[in-house]
């Protein structure tokens, strides 16, 4: 029996990994303000300047978030987005082994990054 | 009659390798029809982005089902869903440009038959054909019964949830 993978570079599984953690912590907190009855996606597009659809799209997946558009989202949504980078985790006797022409070369198959991403409301 | 990991070793199906966290074994699991297989194999890569988002549509599906396959919180109507009529018990899984259709053969286990761009999808009403080709395609499978998940609360096909 064979199982399959799609197959992406561990960069960007990394990237994609990234861009859904923070994605999913600005929907939890989009979700938690309105429920709180604090601001709307409405309040947060109002807040920011754009138009609601804007933001409804930011959150869904379906138009990019850049890296201040992440804050201002944070902002708006009272949080501040705070950020870190980790070691990756070196698996020992993960090593690959591929043959080129003339030489051996082992490779350190590593896992992607799990940098985290967390948000804290705003003092 | 077969159970699934009979089928599996039949390559009647074939259960989607996750890398996962190290040492961490899969807490949900993917299975797939050789069609899906093919797709993601063959039409997937080169499939382009309605929202030409910084993910490609390869890159979407990769990272949603390994959400899924580790556990993660999988959100209720964004990244999966109960397709009408839902009785029949065919769901999809959803990224902005794909959607997955298939069914929950046990709690946190999907067996996914059919996929296509999402803006396709609903731009010629393939739903109800895709939905028709999942209910044939598990008809068709020699597996135990019950072949799916009775129940269209998402608390009943996946662990980890939450709605948006």
């Amino acid at each position: 029996m064979s199982s399959f993978q799609i197959s992406i570079t561990p960069s960007r599984r990394a990237a994609a990994r990234f861009v859904r953690k923070v994605r999913a912590e600005l929907q939890k907190a989009a979700v938690q303000s309105k429920a709180s009855g604090g601001a709307s996606q409405s309040d947060v597009a109002r807040t920011i300047g754009v138009h609601r659809s804007v933001i409804h799209r930011e959150l869904k997946g379906t138009s990019n978030l850049s890296l201040g558009r992440v804050a201002e989202l944070a902002h708006a949504l009272g949080k501040t987005p705070q950020f870190s980078l980790e070691d990756l985790p070196v698996k020992k006797g993960n090593l690959q082994t591929t043959v080129t022409v003339g030489e051996t070369r082992a490779i350190d198959v590593s896992p992607r990054s799990s940098a985290p991403v967390q948000f804290y409301e705003v003092a | 009659m077969a159970t699934l990991a009979e089928l599996e070793a039949r390559d009647v199906i074939f259960r989607y390798g996750s890398d996962g966290d190290e040492g961490k074994l899969a807490e949900r699991l993917f299975f797939m029809s050789p069609r899906l297989r093919a797709w993601f194999e063959e039409d997937l890569p080169g499939l382009g982005s309605t929202w030409q988002i910084e993910l490609s549509p390869a890159e979407q599906v990769a990272d949603l089902i390994e959400a899924f396959c580790e556990g993660g919180e999988l959100s209720v109507g964004r990244m999966f869903k109960c397709l009408n009529p839902k009785e029949s018990g065919v769901w999809e899984l959803k990224t902005a440009d794909v959607r997955i259709f298939g069914w929950f053969y046990k709690k946190d286990c999907f067996v996914g038959h059919r996929a296509d761009g999402a803006e396709r999808i609903k731009t010629i009403n393939l739903y109800p054909g895709y939905h028709g080709e999942v209910l044939r395609f598990r008809d068709g499978l020699d597996l135990d019964p019950p072949k799916f998940i009775l129940g269209t609360d998402p608390d009943v096909v996946v662990s980890n949830f939450d709605y948006p």
